[in-house]
């Protein structure tokens, strides 16, 4: 008998084949299908829903983001908030930033995010511009004070005339210097002007080696300097904050672009090409350049000023510096702006103990004084001053957020970080960075993909 | 439905009936499943794809903008091209390769299981996220493949960056999915083992020798499997995600980014539904003419042993 194939054993094996490959797809696929419908479907508890809090057992849902400290804090705040209100359980969900805001968008969109979320202060206007993501706060002012944040605080968090999240803290960019590399350099001051920094860069090349430099910028951090930068330079916002009108001309902003492109020529900053070789997409602070010194500065959130020394080896860790902002022309540049907020969703069934929650977190003794800073400084008056009392502060946070919140003036339009424009690989930020260093290409030359990218995701340029 | 051939005599209304539709009761979880997670979505994916959908706007606009649109955006195009770069480099290269292995396992050497688990291992790791973040590792700048070239040249040459020029970036991926032969070379392998022992006999008796046998009698015979295997890779070639995404993120400067990375960022990046949707189906059809194609061509180069 022939062991040949005919087309019988074939299409017998293919169709089995192919019905395994289905079956397996179908399982793989399967939360796919839910996450495709419209987030105005999402069951909404409206805001009249905020009712007494249960004596019955309540189970509340939170998500959060962050690093291993944070998540701690988090979840011992949650064991002690459990422990005072023993009828309800907090279930946690969290995970590092990376990824996280697809995972959100996704969960907001199909009505399934945690009752209570920390979210970033564009997601407001990205999922919930007319309010229909999150809850209004005012109508649950009998559980959370919102008399301890400033006016202006709770102003950027209002959108669509609703108080869509509580900012757990306020935060600016900074550079931080890794002075056990510096003084290896022979620079024993950290950089205060951009002389400083050009010098630094010469020096680290000189006696360091081509493979050191001064300073490390991803692309979405040459885009925050470069807006420092014209800031400084023009004593204006980058965009009216209201309206999203762009306030800088393309000359302008080629001239920003040029900045940085003097940056990488002068050695202060790595060019991008040669981080990617290296490292991929990751963040600076996950890089072996980062962790051993090689690359010395960053400029960051002033929250992340733990994140960034934690990384570092033994040897270099004692080094970790807070700078100074540096002027680069007249005027101050950079801006605050809220760095994350508490909101709780209107999918939740139990809005009053999810602002319960939030407010233990964020303005109670109890919760505040172990959350600390572990978020940035805490923004609620109450919740800064029980963090301080209990020493939950870390003096680099603190030093480094008070630091920019004296200097930065500026302020920041919510278009800004849209995801089209700062995404890692597909951002129109890296798009303009990474043609500057691959193609070798000046400010000019590129200037009009930023503009482009800024008008495609709602920008007014004029 | 195709009635029993059970003897009816003497039995129920019910047992009647339920020998009648016990095959689709069997069947009922599966049709759910499909139903649910395949057959809803995939209209609905149609649906949204003449629309501007997007998860937090809704809908405001009908027509064929998104199609129009994946034909003028330079970004678009160019990742289709490189979806195509892919599927055209990775196919015939995992082909060749999985024959090649099939042919040498197939062969009495001492070990052979050992090797031929050995060579399926990558086909079981390859797509895992932990796999793509060691490719990650070993085409760094400073990793393992550009040392070994160090070492090699004695510390004269330095290889290239394999993960940040865009030349290199694409084989990087590429070779990800190449080195994932395993399957395709078992199903070849099964495949060799069928070829009859006496066509060999004859064609030595003939004077023909290994590469005239491999090539007029082992290829031909396992035409059907070369197809089949042909057909699937392709289907898999297109969506593949995984590795560029991992590895590269779809750059340097999109040198990587594949059509189904573009899926994924218009539809959870920018919550772009509607185009995302588009861009699918654009890819679905691609893969279905490829199919076509290939079992058009099939009548003149697969060869069945059923067939005069």
């Amino acid at each position: 008998m022939s062991k040949a194939i005919s087309r019988r054993d074939f299409i017998k094996v293919t169709g089995a084949v192919g019905a395994a490959g289905l079956l397996a797809a179908c399982g793989g696929n399967s939360g796919a299908a839910s996450s495709t419908a419209p987030a105005s479907s999402a069951a909404a508890a409206s805001v009249e829903a905020v009712g007494g809090l249960s004596s019955d057992p309540v189970t509340l849902t939170m998500s959060w983001w962050g690093g291993e400290s944070r998540h701690n804090a988090y979840q011992d705040a949650i064991k002690a908030f459990s422990a005072e209100h023993s009828n309800i359980t907090v279930n946690p969900t969290f995970a590092a930033w990376s990824g996280w805001e697809d995972t959100m968008s996704t969960k907001f969109a199909g009505g399934v995010a945690e009752d209570v979320c920390q979210i970033n202060w564009n997601w407001l206007y990205n999922y919930s511009k007319n309010g229909q993501t999150f809850v209004d706060l005012n109508s649950t002012t009998d559980y959370l004070d919102l008399s301890q944040w400033d006016e202006a605080q709770l102003a950027a968090c209002n959108v669509a005339n609703a108080q869509q999240c509580v900012p757990v803290s306020m935060t600016g960019r900074i550079f931080y210097w890794n002075m056990t590399t510096f003084n290896k350099a022979g620079i024993t001051e950290v950089p205060k002007s951009l002389d400083d920094l050009m010098a630094a860069g010469k020096t680290f090349q000189e006696k360091l080696g081509d493979d050191y430099y001064p300073l490390h910028l991803g692309a979405y951090d040459r885009m925050i300097l470069m807006v420092f930068y014209l800031e400084s330079k023009y004593g204006k916002d980058w965009a009216d904050p209201t309206t999203s009108t762009l306030n800088y001309t393309a000359d302008e902003i080629a001239e920003g672009i040029d900045f940085i492109k003097s940056l990488v020529d002068g050695h202060v900053i790595m060019s991008l090409p040669t981080y990617y070789g290296s490292n991929g997409d990751n963040a600076a602070h996950q890089s072996t350049e980062w962790i051993t010194g090689k690359l010395a500065g960053c400029f960051e959130w002033d929250s992340s000023a733990t994140k960034y020394q934690d990384a570092l080896d033994e040897e270099n860790k004692p080094g970790f510096t807070v700078g100074e902002e540096i002027k680069f022309g007249d005027y101050n540049g950079g801006f605050s702006k809220v760095s994350m907020g508490l909101a709780i969703t209107k999918t939740c069934e139990h809005p009053a103990e999810a602002a319960t929650l939030i407010n233990f977190l964020l303005n109670e003794e109890a919760g505040a004084s172990i959350m600390g800073s572990e978020c940035g400084i805490p923004a609620s008056k109450a919740g800064l001053a029980a963090a301080q009392a209990a020493g939950a502060v870390k003096e680099l946070v603190a030093e480094a957020n008070g630091k920019v919140m004296a200097f930065v003036s500026n302020k920041l339009d919510p278009l800004f970080e849209s995801n089209d424009l700062k995404a890692n690989g597909t951002g129109v930020y890296q798009e303009v960075f990474d043609t500057v260093d691959y193609d070798n290409k000046s400010g000019a030359d590129v200037v009009d993909i930023l503009l482009d990218g800024m008008d495609a995701v709602g920008y007014t340029v004029e | 439905m195709k009635e029993s051939k059970a003897p009816s005599l003497g039995r129920t209304p019910a047992q009647k009936f339920f020998d009648k539709w016990q095959g689709l009761f069997y069947l009922i979880p599966w049709i759910i499943g499909f139903v649910v997670f395949k057959a809803i979505p995939f209209g609905q994916s149609l649906y949204y794809s003449f629309t501007d959908m997007n998860f937090f706007e809704g809908i405001h606009e009908y027509g064929l903008m998104n199609y129009a649109t994946a034909f003028t955006n330079a970004k678009i195009t160019k990742a289709l091209i490189t979806t195509f770069k892919y599927a055209f480099i990775t196919v015939p290269l995992k082909l060749i390769f999985a024959l090649f292995i099939a042919y040498i396992l197939n062969f009495k050497i001492a070990c052979v299981n050992l090797f031929r688990t050995i060579y399926y291992i990558p086909s079981i790791l390859g797509g895992s996220v932990a796999i793509a973040v060691l490719w990650k590792a070993v085409f760094r700048d400073d990793g393992l493949v550009n040392t070994l070239i160090r070492m090699i040249t004695f510390g004269h040459a330095q290889g290239p960056s394999w993960l940040s020029d865009p030349t290199y970036a694409l084989w990087i991926i590429c070779f990800l999915r190449i080195w994932q032969f395993g399957s395709a070379m078992v199903l070849f392998l099964a495949a060799l083992k069928g070829v009859p022992a006496d066509l060999y006999e004859a064609a030595t008796i003939d004077g023909a020798g290994k590469w005239k046998q491999f090539f007029s009698i082992t290829v031909p015979m396992i035409t059907p499997i070369i197809f089949y295997n042909l057909v699937t890779q392709i289907c898999q070639a297109f969506q593949e995600f995984n590795g560029p995404f991992i590895i590269t993120n779809g750059g340097p400067r999109n040198s990587t980014t594949l059509i189904s990375i573009l899926v994924y960022n218009y539809a959870f990046k920018s919550n772009e539904m509607g185009m995302a949707s588009a861009l699918a189906w654009i890819m679905f059809v691609i893969v279905c003419i490829l199919t076509i194609i290939a079992f058009t061509s099939q009548k003149k180069w697969v060869y069945y042993s059923d067939e005069r």
